[in-house]
């Protein structure tokens, strides 16, 4: 038996057509993140080579008090944005889970902030939240009330982040729920129905339970898209006041690319990795018992 | 056959490469590359390189325009790889850390055996030279920028008052933002502010080196405010909290800074020369403006706050002859008023006294000589290395220095405990540098 003129290539042809794929992540993910790990132990300048300076980066880390405030933002603003994105994204898919005139258009324009540019939405909400000629800020005040300062206060500055962090995003975990909601077998919430249940026990007894691997999913993606912050910070409050609206990302743009620290913010970054691994791994042990508990 | 014409081909395709490079090397070309990061001087770089380019035959300059926000990152880069381009543009607030790394080229043998001092203030090359904390000159400054105060006259002549002068004091100035802060329709809410500042470096240290104060003890590189710099903090945040002329940082946030002056939402703003570019295109002729030197303090000599704006030049560059002749060129030799940003001092004799420098068939009109004067005068800044940290820029600008003026003035800090808590967290970055 001979061999086909072109065996070669059928062997090949995996390989090549996954190869682009494999050269982006190994240039682009694999090669930086052992590159930012080694970093983490130097100080770099940019200027001149990195000088290994052992565990100093993350030594200075846990000595700054200014570290601790930013972590403690951080984990703040994740809880802020798991909670009101979730709640918030599966309440707005129960409520387009409709079929009535015009269900697209309401569709498309809770989605619409998902694929604005943050550094657009975060320049017209501040002049939304402005304090002197600010729209929200008017109306507060037309009745005859004061308006608080949004962004300026060290108390309220990065719940206002996070909360428009939420709007912005929200329509995208809707779609993600909606499409879950249109798997659930819609006999069974006709049953229920007939066996005479309301809407809030078909929901919370049956809409919910059933949606469990959806609402994993998505609490997984919110938990790591909840460090992701750092374009609204940028063009909302560039961490202030006083370190108030500082995150553990924008922490390390500044001192990375704005005080050219880079071990330094490189630390800071896997110190970012072990929160959001901790919090996957949490999350991957209790997915275990609330969605198999249903089969 | 089919190979032997492939072979063909390719050596000749070879040879014709080979060719064009020797002719390259026969005719002497020199490419020069040349980064800047002001993106409005796109249309003014083209015309001067185009004038050099038939100038100097054989030399080709390319411009690479990067934005701030972008350039020191990558400039950065090219340092740390050896291919730092010929000419760029240099802050002075990163000239000491450059020329400590020895990645600026030494201009001593340059500057010394031609007539770059005839052509050129010295003195603005020497304020650059004091700054980069070196014995070399490594930058040729092709502008120096000042603070000045901006006022509106209109507003002036509405409330009666003469327009402030060089040698107005802090009472004169405090006496009139007091007459131009005013409530226009009744309603309990000031329309008009009589000055506003916010902790920004160009709004705050003009103040306190009009006051002969300082910041930094320059013997122990240390953040250590004398008596002078102190007592300038304090009449400028009194001036929001007691005298309640100006509005605290916080109900001004929404504006662009230089908005509330052009915007008519404050009558009188400190800040630097160089937005005097802004003002004709913003303003236009919506009212009458002008600007003069920073009420004297009671502290004595008033020190200007001014830095030059440089090209440096690469150390490894391959053409440093022509790089120097490019930079002179571009520095202001050979550029002419049209060509050049409004508001900053040109380095350049011809273009500081050409008479259309102070034009004054536009705003601010002869006002603008008093720049040549400030040039003239005794001049410092706040610059050290990890200043951007420490003193709140660009993305930190909500921080640092910045962030805990800023503070002050929005009532959310005392005085006393801002500025104990501002001085532990900037000497911790001094220290970091200054060791």
């Amino acid at each position: 038996m001979t061999q086909t003129p072109f065996r070669w290539h059928r062997r090949i042809t995996p390989w090549l057509f996954i190869l682009p794929t494999i050269i982006g992540l190994v240039v682009f993910r694999l090669i930086p993140i052992v590159s930012s790990f080694y970093l983490s132990f130097t100080e770099w300048n940019l200027l001149r080579q990195p000088a290994f300076i052992g565990v100093g980066n993350y030594r200075e880390l846990i000595q700054s008090g200014e570290f601790t405030t930013v972590a403690l933002n951080t984990v703040q603003f994740s809880l802020l944005y798991v909670v009101g994105s979730m709640v918030l994204g599966l309440a707005l898919a129960v409520l387009i889970d409709v079929q009535i005139k015009g269900i697209s258009f309401y569709r498309a324009a809770i989605y619409l902030p998902v694929v604005t540019s943050a550094v657009a939405v975060g320049i017209v909400w501040n002049w939304i939240l402005g304090p002197t000629y600010g729209l929200v800020s008017n109306m507060i005040e037309a009745v005859g009330l004061s308006a608080p300062y949004w962004l300026s206060d060290p108390k309220l500055a990065l719940n206002t982040v996070a909360t428009l962090q939420v709007w912005k995003m929200s329509g995208y975990y809707m779609i993600i729920f909606l499409a879950g909601l249109q798997t659930i077998n819609r006999e069974v919430l006709e049953s229920a129905r007939i066996d005479g249940a309301n809407a809030l026990q078909s929901f919370f007894s049956i809409t919910l339970p059933m949606m469990m691997p959806t609402f994993f999913f998505v609490l997984t993606i919110t938990i790591i898209d909840s460090f992701k912050n750092f374009e609204l910070i940028y063009a909302m409050t560039k961490g202030g006041p006083q370190n108030a609206s500082n995150t553990l990302v924008y922490d390390v743009y500044l001192n990375a690319f704005v005080f050219y620290r880079v071990g330094y913010a490189s630390a800071i970054a896997y110190i970012l990795l072990l929160f959001v691994g901790a919090l996957t791994i949490f999350n991957f042990f209790i997915k275990k018992y609330f969605v198999y508990s249903l089969d | 056959m089919k190979r032997f014409v492939v072979l063909i081909v390719v050596v000749s395709l070879m040879g014709l490469l080979f060719a064009g490079g020797a002719a390259e090397k026969k005719s002497d070309a020199i490419t020069l590359e040349w980064w800047t990061w002001d993106a409005d001087m796109l249309e003014a770089n083209k015309q001067i390189i185009a004038q050099f380019e038939k100038d100097n035959p054989g030399v080709t300059i390319n411009n690479t325009i990067i934005p701030t926000t972008e350039y020191w990152t990558k400039i950065r880069i090219q340092a740390n790889q050896n291919r730092l381009p010929d000419v760029f543009t240099m802050s002075s607030g990163y000239i000491e850390e450059w020329a400590k790394e020895g990645l600026v080229y030494n201009l001593d043998p340059f500057i010394q055996g031609d007539d770059t001092f005839d052509l050129f203030y010295k003195p603005i090359f020497d304020t650059s030279k004091e700054i980069s904390a070196a014995n070399h000159y490594h930058t040729i400054p092709f502008a120096l920028v000042t603070t000045v105060l901006y006022y509106n006259k209109d507003a002036f002549d509405k409330a009666g008052l003469s327009y402030p002068t060089d040698d107005w004091s802090w009472a004169d100035f405090r006496n009139a933002a007091r007459r131009l802060t005013i409530d226009k329709n009744g309603d309990g809410k000031i329309d008009q502010w009589g000055f506003t500042f916010t902790g920004r470096y160009a709004e705050i240290e003009p103040w306190v080196f009009a006051n002969n104060g300082s910041f930094v003890d320059r013997s122990t590189m240390r953040f250590k405010p004398d008596k002078n710099a102190m007592d300038a903090l304090k009449m400028l945040t009194d001036l929001v909290l007691v005298d309640k002329v100006a509005p605290p940082q916080k109900d001004m946030s929404t504006f662009k800074l230089e908005e509330v002056f052009y915007g008519e939402v404050a009558a009188m703003w400190v800040d630097g020369s160089w937005l005097t570019d802004s003002f004709r295109r913003n303003i236009g002729n919506d009212f009458r403006w002008g600007f003069v030197q920073i009420p004297q303090g009671p502290g004595g000599n008033r020190i200007t706050y001014g830095w030059p704006d440089s090209y440096a030049l690469a150390p490894n560059t391959k053409h440093p002859e022509m790089a120097w002749k490019f930079a002179r060129y571009v520095a202001g030799e050979g550029i002419s008023l049209d060509t050049y940003m409004g508001g900053k001092i040109p380095s350049a004799k011809k273009l500081a006294e050409d008479p259309k420098f102070a034009d004054t068939s536009i705003q601010p009109g002869l006002d603008m000589l008093k720049l040549i004067e400030q040039a003239n005068s005794p001049m410092t800044t706040s610059y050290t290395m990890g200043w951007s940290e420490w003193r709140g820029y660009g993305g930190s600008e909500a921080l640092g220095l910045n962030g805990m003026i800023d503070a002050i003035i929005n009532g959310q800090m005392s005085f006393d405990e801002a500025m104990k808590k501002g001085t532990e967290g900037i000497n911790s970055v001094l220290a970091r540098y200054y060791k």
